[in-house]
């Protein structure tokens, strides 16, 4: 196990970073006008002294050098537009906690809820929980996110009195968002553990159990369910961990300050170290989400052979 | 045979629905079993062997059910049982099944020594260290050596034919009486098919078991069977001892079964084949439903379906060719060939 994980922990390693490398010297390509707001007053020795003190004048493959310890030393470096020569980490210390914040908080809902309604939606098979969970299935993938949201904006504060933005100070006002960012993974959840689940029942080791005497509620838990929740496992530290990014739709809807949409707006505003930063952070928390994924799955599923080469099961 | 009878399936009638339609699967089977047998259920796909004994299990699918008839178990009409709770005492305990397919019918997630007891928990209500040994003795008892290293292992670290010996293991763990093998050998390498025939039947004289094998491989059949069912559309057309099904057949299907068997093919020629196929069992059968397909039918056979007639106390047969107003046709002349083999000693199986 511990091999396994030193494993898969290196090659993380080693895929961020070629990300960085590759991140880092498409930004080079860039225009160089973005670096500074006041390019045109500036004359050659201004510009060239300016460059000097970003380091832009080193080859590139010492400028990703100079980075990469940098980046070791926890520094994404300043921002150039967006908060002229503010710390990158100080800007995202202040809105990554409030996109996590929402993020969890409809997480910590909707995997429950979600996973009780697959769960119901498989046990009723075509019954009526599954013809309605299945009518919310398609209703959250078949409508635009924006209808919904938008719905539940208006109609959840008008009819709650809920307010109808986010405000730090009233603690309610986190409760519509946060619906909004639970509802469509609700779906999500319950959509592919019934798929799983019933997929499950119809497994010949199913059967076996059947045909062994096992209570029908133990085979539901110890065979049904804890099968079919193998594959949906390894994408929750993944769901877990990006969180972070936010969602653009709801925090503009709400006017959360949070991480949603900042990518966007620093790629807009050519702010080329905060788009860096950015895409790097995201590209890290995907691969650790990957990996932990990997090595949840390794613990729940003792086919994924930990030692030999993969494929031969 | 004095022996007692320990399951009795009195005039079993099981229909599924599917569209709207009603699918008659079993039509009217009579059958006794005797304790400590082994019987035999033959019969081509399709003929409803399978859902015959499931149906003495209660794992019918969800859209078939017993239409009449009385299933007969330790004093009970088990085609009564509705309850999943009436079932769970039964299934593993008095009645256990071996499935076909070793690679498939085990739970790749849970260890082996798990699945061993977790029957045994339901059963017998044995956990922890009691459990632990009986599930060892259990391994050992079908011939998986270092039992102890093989509990904690799961099923993907077996080979097929092992991962058949732990399926045995959690069949007969309960001490069940009666056995079923739904064709426990097909998914399995020739050469291991003989080694788990050999430890049915001696598991079989162990634990006093009395077991029911579902298969078409007639040589399986000649290995382990004292008697044997021949299945047809739904219903048993001949039953009798090995020795007179094979020997002394007396239904024209039993009589193209046994005549398609490669063994006694001659090299050169074609290699016999019924002609035809099943009739449709969404429609009602009219006569014997082997009639449109047998050369040597009376115009009898197309209206009326024929009873039971008794070739002696152990052999019966379904066909019209018994009653004593119908010409006497003799078997087809390959059927001769059989004797010549030596069948019954049990090399077929191992070929």
């Amino acid at each position: 196990m511990l091999q396994y994980c030193l494993k898969r922990i290196f090659r993380a390693c080693i895929s961020l970073i070629i990300i960085i490398a590759v991140v880092f010297c498409l930004l080079r390509l860039m225009p160089i006008d973005s670096y500074f707001p006041n390019l045109d007053d500036m004359t050659e020795t201004q510009l060239y002294n300016a460059k000097e003190k970003l380091g832009l004048n080193d080859p590139v493959p010492v400028q990703l050098g100079k980075f990469y310890t940098q980046l070791l030393h926890g520094d994404l470096g300043v921002s150039n537009r967006y908060r002229v020569d503010y710390p990158i980490m100080k800007i995202l210390a202040k809105k990554a906690p409030i996109s996590i914040k929402f993020g969890l908080l409809a997480m910590l809902i909707s995997l429950p809820l979600g996973l009780l309604l697959g769960v119901l939606m498989s046990r009723h098979r075509n019954g009526l929980i599954d013809r309605i969970g299945t009518g919310y299935v398609v209703l959250m993938q078949a409508v635009p996110a924006a209808v919904y949201y938008l719905m539940l904006q208006i109609y959840g504060s008008s009819w709650t009195g809920l307010n109808i933005l986010y405000n730090s100070n009233v603690p309610s006002s986190i409760i519509l968002p946060v619906v909004s960012l639970a509802l469509p993974s609700i779906a999500w959840y319950a959509m592919w553990l019934r798929r799983y689940m019933v997929d499950e029942e119809n497994r010949d080791y199913i059967r076996m159990a059947r045909a062994k005497g096992v209570p029908e509620r133990a085979i539901g838990f110890n065979h049904v369910f804890r099968n079919a929740i193998v594959p949906l496992i390894h994408g929750i530290p993944s769901s877990l961990l990006l969180t972070i990014s936010g969602s653009i739709y709801v925090e503009s809807l709400y006017s959360i300050p949070g991480m949603g949409g900042l990518l966007v707006e620093v790629i807009k505003m050519q702010d080329n170290s905060m788009v860096q930063a950015l895409v790097i952070v995201y590209a890290a928390l995907g691969i650790i989400g990957l990996l932990l994924g990997d090595i949840l799955m390794a613990m729940v599923d003792p086919r994924i052979s930990l030692t030999k080469k993969e494929g031969a099961r | 045979m004095d022996r007692n009878v320990i399951l009795s399936i009195q005039d079993l009638n099981i229909k599924f629905t599917l569209r709207g339609q009603t699918l008659h699967a079993i039509r009217g089977v009579s059958l006794d079993l005797y304790d400590g047998e082994c019987l035999a259920i033959v019969g081509e796909s399709g003929s409803g062997k399978s859902v015959l004994v499931k149906s003495c299990m209660g794992l019918l699918d969800k859209n078939g059910f017993v239409d009449s008839g009385s299933i007969l178990y330790d004093g009970q009409d088990l085609a009564k049982y509705t309850k999943g709770k009436e079932w769970e005492k039964i299934r593993g305990g008095q009645i256990a099944m071996v499935m076909q397919d070793p690679m498939t019918s085990l739970n790749p997630l849970k260890s082996i020594g798990w699945q061993i007891g977790e029957s045994l928990k339901y059963h017998q209500g044995l956990t922890g260290e009691a459990a632990k040994n009986k599930v060892l003795e259990m391994l050992s008892d079908v011939g998986i050596d270092d039992p102890k290293r093989r509990y904690g292992q799961y099923p993907h670290e077996f080979s097929g034919g092992m991962r058949q010996r732990v399926a045995i293991a959690i069949a007969i763990a309960c001490n069940p009486r009666i056995l079923v093998c739904d064709e426990p050998t097909t998914a399995l390498d020739v050469t291991i098919q003989a080694q788990i025939l050999d430890l049915v039947k001696d598991l079989q004289k162990k634990y006093h078991l009395t077991t029911i094998y579902i298969t078409h491989d007639l040589g399986v059949v000649a290995n382990v069977a004292d008697r044997v069912a021949v299945m047809y559309a739904g219903d048993i057309v001949e039953i009798g001892t090995c020795q007179e099904i094979f020997f002394d057949p007396k239904h024209p299907y039993t009589w193209a079964l046994l005549s398609s068997l490669p063994q006694i093919a001659t090299a050169g020629e074609k290699l016999y084949s019924i002609h035809g196929t099943p009739p449709n069992l969404f429609m009602p059968v009219r006569g014997d439903a082997f009639a449109p397909r047998n050369p040597y039918a009376l115009d009898v056979d197309f209206l009326y379906r024929p009873p039971y007639f008794e070739v002696s106390p152990t052999h019966k047969a379904k066909t019209w060719l018994l009653d004593p107003r119908a010409p006497k046709i003799e078997p087809p002349a390959v059927l001769k060939e059989i004797k010549n083999l030596k069948a019954l000693g049990g090399e077929w199986g191992e070929q």
